[in-house]
């Protein structure tokens, strides 16, 4: 093999009293694509947050093309020819596409002036071969997360790096948006650009990779390739064990009555007279692509939007909430798809963060309005334990976990509060193997109970293994029905390519 | 800034730890140091439980309006119209008393409602009509000086002030204690409550954390961020009473720089104990601070000026040495 262009040794890392890595180690060749895998919590962010010069190790060493470096900066990072794209993408709601490729980057002048016309004519040729669609002048606010991404390697590219790392790229795309991303990581491989790639998808890992790091506990503790590298092996390594692979439900569960219905629901321009039934105790899932409009249909069912035309009810009730507020009032829960921006208090406790939806439950009583903050400990405790959430205690910021548990935390909310619906999107992003299967676990549990569940997830195969069944939507409409056996990968996929124009006839209103 | 970073590369775990308590605890070591500096310095006259009695009592007004403040920077927005409004409502009870002849209990409970009132419009302004609280809060306040003018025809209202009256901030009627410290204890006591220890408190903590979170976790966003304002206004209306009451008079602008003070106060206590939010406790913390250290310098006959050198100083030393320490301990 060629002389690696990073090697990284030993690198150890405390916060406070949480010793993030212990000692990992791990090197990359030029063009290698390289996994990276480990359950929420081993110290994947954390290692490649160190590379970028963002957090400084307390022991280790970091060797780029053979030669000892201390990286200390985030521009040193990027000197020595490493590009990030992190778990939290960065952008810049207020500027154009091309102000955020080029953020951070040394630009060309003229007079003095930034030239953004002669820039412009270098990142266009990038730009195109990532697949980059908006025109470069466009504002990104209202772009989706696919976008984003594509200007985010876009950076990269143009600040002509050497290794690109790529924190859980397709957490937030779509199938399609996903195998557009893994032709061009396969395209800057071949072009001797290495990339790192973090996941817990691991099909993803084992077509892409030639060879993979498994952290557990912040320490190295495999690394897989060849004949070495393959699911059962790489499971093991990643739980220290070997797991039961999550099974389809499939179950014929009772369906009970219709709990909540939508008539026709339409607003402009993502969501387009979409009607549904959903049941107490059923799964049901919306596929499609990303930009569908299932988020905004999310959205409308929630009262955190007004819709244009269309009715709801609830319990056979005329429904229209006028805020989320009155929504859960009336008994729905929402675990947004964004977890940091629109479902976390980063710097309050985990306790704080699972109690604010159940503060009703908190209080000592009607006429003591103080919190009982024994029982709001108590309840975090429980939520920790049985969704296990890797934290020191129920006080810990949640902004100090790691990506997945807090995502745990954000569904765990609802999960204390166990509302007659519950409407998740995305609900198992960034969320390990193991905390997944106990999400749907959970998730199935409380159908089981009696919940009605509404979930979204362009991951393919999270609606089989989770839903009754499952509305596909295209375009801002549903496209199809899919139930009981109909469910699989592949129909939700077929579906979610359809013209909605072509299939409106035929889908039952 | 790459300085500070390779310093920071150096550091031990150990120095890591002792910077976090440095951000944290910094401004009450700092508060600690000063009140043992003084007191060694003025042995005779600073560490007196009357001069402490004193420092107390003067800075209860500021701690009041301060602690107001701290609900409205609490719920994620600012609210400038404290000071004018404080001088205002001073005019306008001295004048209900005065003029008017009204019971002393009516007229305060007058005042406090129209604080409740400003605070009210301030916080329609900010959420209905989406105007930024700076701005929104800044033209209430300007109005409300206008209004205090007119009221008062520029002229103030020193002549006939009840006696009553002058005991509302100079009475003891408490076990000896001076009313606008137990004023003031009820007050931050109060508003340390709500924030801390009651499920309203959660969700103002959840609104001034992340409003769009708290919005979809349930809670009634611009509810909050109104009662806010409210509890901004009423503290202020409180504090231009006592003020009154202490000055014997109604003066168009007497309260203004309050706002000020009660801005310096509150952002020192956002580097006391957290990292950089606002809270009641560390309010008190600020406004002592800043209490003492006039005092100090009071007592050691330095000029005015110097004080206010002071309190401008302080405050960004102590908030720019928190951020500064937080950021080198997360590294
Ligand atoms: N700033 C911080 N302060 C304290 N603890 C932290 C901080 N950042 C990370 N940690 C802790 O370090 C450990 C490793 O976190 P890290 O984010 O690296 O995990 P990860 O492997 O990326 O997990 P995920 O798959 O969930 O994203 C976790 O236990 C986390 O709680
Ligand atoms: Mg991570």
């Amino acid at each position: 093999m060629a002389a690696p262009f990073l090697v990284a040794r030993d690198i150890a890392k405390a916060f406070g009293g949480t010793q993030a890595l212990k000692g990992v180690s791990l090197d990359i060749a030029p063009g290698e694509i390289h996994g990276l895998v480990g359950a929420n919590g081993a110290g994947k962010s954390t290692f490649i947050r160190i590379l970028a010069g963002l957090n400084h190790p307390d022991a280790g060493r970091v060797e780029i093309d053979g030669q000892g470096r201390e990286i200390g900066t985030p521009q040193r990072a990027t000197e020595l020819g490493m590009s990030f794209i992190h778990q939290e993408l960065a952008f810049v709601p207020g500027m154009t596409v091309l102000q955020n490729i080029m953020l951070g980057v040394p630009k060309k002048t003229r007079f003095g002036l930034t030239d953004w016309r002669a820039i412009a004519r270098d990142v266009a040729p990038i730009a195109r071969r990532v697949g980059i669609s908006a025109p470069l002048n466009a504002g990104v606010k209202g772009l989706s997360t696919a976008e984003i991404w594509l200007i985010n390697i876009c950076r990269a590219l143009v600040r002509k790096a050497r290794l690109i790392v790529m924190d859980e790229p397709t957490a937030s795309l779509a199938a399609s948006e996903a195998e557009r991303l893994f032709a061009i990581v396969r395209d800057l491989s071949a072009s001797g650009v290495a990339v790192l790639y973090i996941s817990h998808r691991l099909d993803e890992i084992l077509s892409l990779c030639t060879r993979v790091s498994v952290f557990r506990d912040g320490r190295s503790v495999a690394e897989l390739a060849g004949d070495a590298l393959n699911r059962p092996a790489l499971v093991e390594a990643i739980v220290g064990g070997a797991i039961r692979d999550v099974q389809r439900a499939a179950t014929a569960r009772q369906r009970g009555d219709v709990v909540m219905e939508a008539k026709k629901l339409t607003r402009a321009p993502k969501v387009h007279g979409v009607s549904l039934q959903l049941h107490a105790g059923e799964v049901l899932g919306i596929g499609g692509l990303v930009g569908a409009g299932r988020t905004e249909l999310a959205r409308l069912l929630f009262g955190a939007d007004r819709p244009d035309s269309g009715e709801m009810m609830l319990m056979g009730r005329p429904y229209a909430p006028a805020s989320p507020a009155a929504a859960v009032q009336a008994g729905l829960g929402l675990v947004p798809e964004e977890r940091r921006a629109e479902a976390l208090f980063l710097s309050k406790s985990i306790a704080f963060n699972l109690g604010i939806a159940n503060l009703d439950k908190l209080a000592f009583g009607r006429y003591l309005p103080l919190m009982n903050r024994r029982a709001r400990t108590s309840m975090a405790g429980e939520m920790i334990r049985s969704l296990s959430i890797k934290a020191q205690s129920a006080s810990t910021p949640v902004g100090r976990l790691s990506g997945g548990n807090q995502q745990k935390v954000a569904i765990g909310r609802w999960l204390q509060r166990i509302p007659k619906v519950l409407i998740l999107d995305e609900p198992t992003r960034g969320v390990d193997i193991g905390a997944r299967a106990e999400i749907h676990r959970l998730i199935r549990q409380q159908a089981e109970a009696g919940m009605a569940v509404l979930v979204i997830s362009s991951e393919p195969d999270e609606l089989p293994e989770l839903c009754d069944r499952v509305l596909v939507m295209a375009e801002g409409r549903i496209v199809r029905e899919l139930t009981g056996p109909a469910v699989s990968r592949k129909a939700i996929v077929e579906a979610s390519y359809l013209e909605p124009e072509a299939v409106m006839e035929d889908h039952p209103a | 800034m790459s300085n500070v970073a390779i310093s920071a590369r150096r550091l031990s775990p150990g120095a890591k730890a002792a910077l976090g308590i440095f951000a944290r605890y910094g401004t009450i070591i700092g508060l600690l140091a000063m009140i043992a500096t003084f007191s060694i310095l003025s042995p005779g006259a600073f560490p007196t439980v009357s001069n402490f009695t004193n420092v107390l009592n003067q800075a209860s007004l500021a701690m009041i309006i301060a602690g107001g403040l701290t609900l409205a920077v609490v719920v994620g927005e600012l609210d400038l119209s404290i000071g004018f409004a404080a001088s205002l409502h001073g005019i306008l009870i001295t004048g209900l008393v005065v003029h008017d002849k009204l019971p002393i209990p009516l007229a305060v409970v007058i005042v406090i409602a129209l604080g409740a009132v400003i605070g009210l419009v301030n916080g329609f302004i900010v959420t209905k009509v989406k105007v930024n609280s700076v701005i929104a809060t800044l033209g209430v306040g300007t109005i409300l000086t206008g209004l205090a003018f007119a009221y008062s025809a520029g002229v103030p209202i020193v002549a006939g002030v009840p006696e009553a009256f002058l005991q509302l901030s100079l009475g003891r009627w408490l076990f000896g204690i001076p009313n606008n410290i137990v004023a003031m204890i009820v007050v931050l006591g109060g508003l340390w409550l709500l924030v801390e220890r009651t499920p309203l408190g959660q969700e103002i903590q959840a609104v001034g954390g992340n409003a769009v979170a708290a919005r979809l976790a349930g809670v009634n966003v611009d509810r909050i961020k109104i009662l806010g304002f409210v509890i901004s206004g009423m503290c202020a209306a409180l504090t231009g009473i006592l003020l009154a009451s202490r000055l014997g008079s109604g003066t168009a602008s007497a309260a203004d720089s309050y706002l000020l003070t009660a801005f310096a106060a509150v952002f020192l206590g956002s580097a006391t104990l957290r990292d950089g939010e606002f809270h009641v406790l560390g309010t008190l913390v600020g406004a002592l601070i800043i209490a003492f250290g006039f005092n100090g310098l009071n007592i050691f006959g330095a000029p005015t000026f110097s004080q206010y050198v002071l309190q401008g100083a302080i405050l960004i030393i102590a908030v720019g040495m928190a951020s500064l320490g937080r950021s080198l301990a997360e590294r």
